[in-house]
């Protein structure tokens, strides 16, 4: 069994190639059926947010790769190789490792921003509803989420919570200097557009409208932050009144036009209208930065108020990379031990099965014999059985621990060429 | 008296600028307050030489380019500091103090011209129509610095790269407040500079207007400011229009103030002033 990763992160992909890799929430199972049916492919999870698209499998030894770029690759609206060539793939330790700095949020865009667990949560969960993840997967998942949890509760890399929202505000404090009084309008609900405006409300924005395709879940948000909520066909007309737009939907297309942008400064008497677009693929046309009293930051944008405030957090997080090499190790020699497990199995079940045939004749034999001494027979030979085959089993599990993978494989292939093992026996 | 008051000014704002140029760069609060202090004394300072040089000239200093430089010097340092009080933009210190150091210079290696005794320079019309123009002279001149510094952090803004630009001007809405208030302010005071100078060439000249060259560009110049007023407060023309309209008008202004006192002729340019006669009895 191997683990495979691959995908692609602001820091290897601009926003146009994750934009278009990125897909719609309702179709990842789709997806997620797509590549555990790719040859070699057992299991499968998919991580995407706004920031990276990830797929993490399981697949058989040396199976897998080539097919798994191909998918990712192909039939995304862009030339496969222009995909390609942005692409990170890890293999085994690595892929364990890429996995528990991203869930610990250390190779966030926000170091130590704290919404990442919460997505790579959500994308386990679609893929267990989806069937995709089984014994690997689903350990080497939850392990995860305690590394996570390890690192947030040992070192003190979330302590300074910057993040996007801090972007924000600072950006809206050089556009309208006191931001006492002003409106927001978020479009589209997320767990980064709530933080945005609890920090630019904690400012002194004072009014927020909230617009949803699910007019519901709007309406609570709304309720939350002491606004109201409004349908998407109203957009144009609120976006004259607002002075801030959080967009953050899941939509396909741009929800705010140039136009759109256009009518709004015009019906603001010029004055600035500041968009925060978080969503990807993008809510607001790129147009709408250029034109006059009209400021667009979208989610690459923000990057640069954080380069400042990675200096700060170095030391720990090479406190967390610490946990998260320790942690590494742990699982990978687990992992290796679910290679012995067959071996192992095999071992015991071939030894049970001679074990169950030899007594049966002996019995058929000897067929005076009390129920009693029957009774004590068996006994003797399961404590027979279990004292010979109790040192190679612990020969395995000992390589299975202490061993590289190869010198592993070769053997656990000895062990079964000496007791005559099947091959591929039994899971 | 009023030359060594010139001296020590022009060291004030030196030194002054220098240390706002140091706040600049290393953004310490302290040396920002230090440098604002060394302009404040500066200007006092220089309030004090313009006074003097009217006391010993016995009429208004601002009768050649020398003085009339001196003056708007003057103007702007006057109309940056009143604003800051209330708008508080810190770079303006930097930007405004070497303008004024360098008016200052220009003032003093232009020949002195021996101050005109007309008796038209003593009355309190031509005194309200000097004083008030130049004032306004001054503050327009901050619209125009306020624009540009508009656009500059427009286009550091737009640079989404929150560089050292963008943390060291102020946000737009700040520098929009000082645009619209040194323009309301600037184009009152050149209102009423041009309506005393007309009443005052009605008495002393027998007509309100005599389409000298000076006064048909002071009057393109006050049209301009006028228009770029009702732009502004009707139709919204805030933001990059409105930065890049008072850099214009202020080109258009410098060719009034400059121009038409140097290179054309008329009875408002420098050298013809020593002709004009006092008011008629």
């Amino acid at each position: 069994m191997k683990l495979q990763l691959i995908g692609l992160s602001h820091k290897t992909a601009p926003l146009e190639v994750r934009e278009c890799l990125a897909p719609p929430p309702e179709s990842v199972p789709g997806e997620l059926h797509r590549i555990t049916a790719l040859p070699g492919v057992r299991e499968a999870v998919m991580v995407s947010t706004c920031n990276r698209v990830e797929v993490l499998a399981a697949t058989e030894d040396n199976a897998g790769e080539a097919e798994l770029t191909g998918w990712l690759c192909s039939g995304r609206g862009q030339a496969p190789e222009l995909i390609a060539e942005h692409l990170y793939r890890y293999q085994g330790a690595d892929a364990v490792r890429h996995l528990f700095r991203v869930a610990s949020s250390l190779d966030s865009m926000v170091v130590g921003e704290p919404q990442i667990l919460g997505q790579i949560k959500d994308a386990y969960r679609t893929a267990t509803d989806a069937g995709t993840t089984r014994t690997v997967l689903n350990r080497l998942l939850h392990k995860t989420f305690q590394v996570a949890k390890r690192v947030r509760s040992e070192t003190n890399i979330g302590g300074a919570a910057v993040s996007i929202s801090f972007a924000a505000v600072e950006l809206a404090k050089k556009i309208f200097d006191s931001l006492e009084g002003l409106s927001a309008l978020v479009v589209g609900a997320g767990e980064m557009a709530e933080l945005a405006v609890e920090h630019l409300m904690a400012q002194g924005v004072s009014k927020v409208q909230v617009a949803n395709r699910t007019l519901e879940r709007a309406v609570d948000l709304a309720r939350g932050w002491g606004g109201h909520a409004i349908s998407l066909d109203e957009l144009g007309a609120v976006l004259g009144e607002v002075d801030i737009v959080i967009a953050s939907t899941g939509s396909p297309s741009a929800m705010i036009t140039a136009k759109m942008a256009k009518a709004a400064v015009k019906a603001r008497r010029g004055r600035p209208l500041f968009f925060i677009d978080i969503a990807v693929p993008r809510d607001v046309e790129s147009a709408v930065g250029e034109l006059d009293g009209c400021y667009l930051y979208d989610i690459d944008d923000l990057t640069s108020v954080v380069e400042a405030n990675r200096a700060g957090r170095a030391v720990e997080a090479g406190q967390a990379e610490r946990i998260v090499a320790e942690e590494v190790v742990k699982f990978m020699s687990w992992l290796a031990g679910l290679d012995a497990v067959p071996t192992i199995s095999a071992l015991a079940a071939k030894a049970e099965e001679i074990r169950t045939a030899e007594l049966a004749r002996t019995l058929r034999d000897l067929s005076e014999l009390s129920p009693d001494q029957a009774a004590a027979l068996d006994r003797l030979t399961q404590a027979l059985v279990k004292k010979l085959v109790h040192d190679p089993i612990m020969f395995i599990k000992g390589a299975s621990h202490n061993k590289s993978p190869d010198t592993l494989r070769q053997q656990l292939a000895l062990v079964r060429r000496i007791f005559n093992l099947e091959e591929n026996g039994g899971e | 008296m009023s030359t060594t008051l010139h001296w020590i000014t022009l060291a004030a704002y030196l030194l002054g600028s220098l240390i706002s140029l140091g706040f600049l760069v290393r953004q310490r609060q302290g040396l920002y307050r230090m440098g604002l202090a060394l302009l404040w004394i500066g200007f006092g300072l220089h309030t004090l030489a313009l006074a003097a040089a009217w006391v010993e000239g016995g009429v208004l200093p601002a009768t050649s380019l020398r003085q009339s430089l001196d003056v708007f010097s003057w103007a702007l340092m006057g109309a940056v500091l009143v604003v800051n009080l209330r708008l508080e933009v810190k770079i303006l210190g930097a930007l405004a103090g070497p303008i004024c150091v360098l008016l200052l210079l220009a003032a003093s290696v232009l020949p002195v011209v021996p101050s005109v005794k007309t008796a038209a320079f003593k009355s309190a019309w031509i005194i309200v129509h000097v004083i008030s123009i130049m004032a306004g002279y001054g503050l327009l001149a901050l619209t125009c610095l306020g624009g540009v510094l508009y656009l500059t952090q427009d286009k550091a803004l737009r640079a989404k790269t929150m560089g050292p630009v963008f943390r060291r001007l102020p946000s737009l809405g700040r520098l929009d407040s000082l645009n619209q208030a040194s323009l309301l302010a600037g184009f009152l005071l050149m209102t009423i500079g041009l309506i005393s100078g007309a009443v005052y060439a009605q008495m002393a000249l027998g007509s309100y207007w005599r389409w000298d060259p000076k006064e048909v560009w002071a009057l393109i110049t006050w049209l301009l400011y006028a228009a770029m007023l009702h732009t502004r407060l009707v139709q919204g023309w805030r933001g990059r229009r409105g930065a890049w309209f008072s850099v214009a008008a202020f080109a258009v202004l410098v060719i009034t103030f400059l121009g038409a006192g140097l290179l054309m002729p008329g009875y408002h340019s420098f050298s013809s002033l020593t002709g004009l006669g006092g008011p008629r009895p």
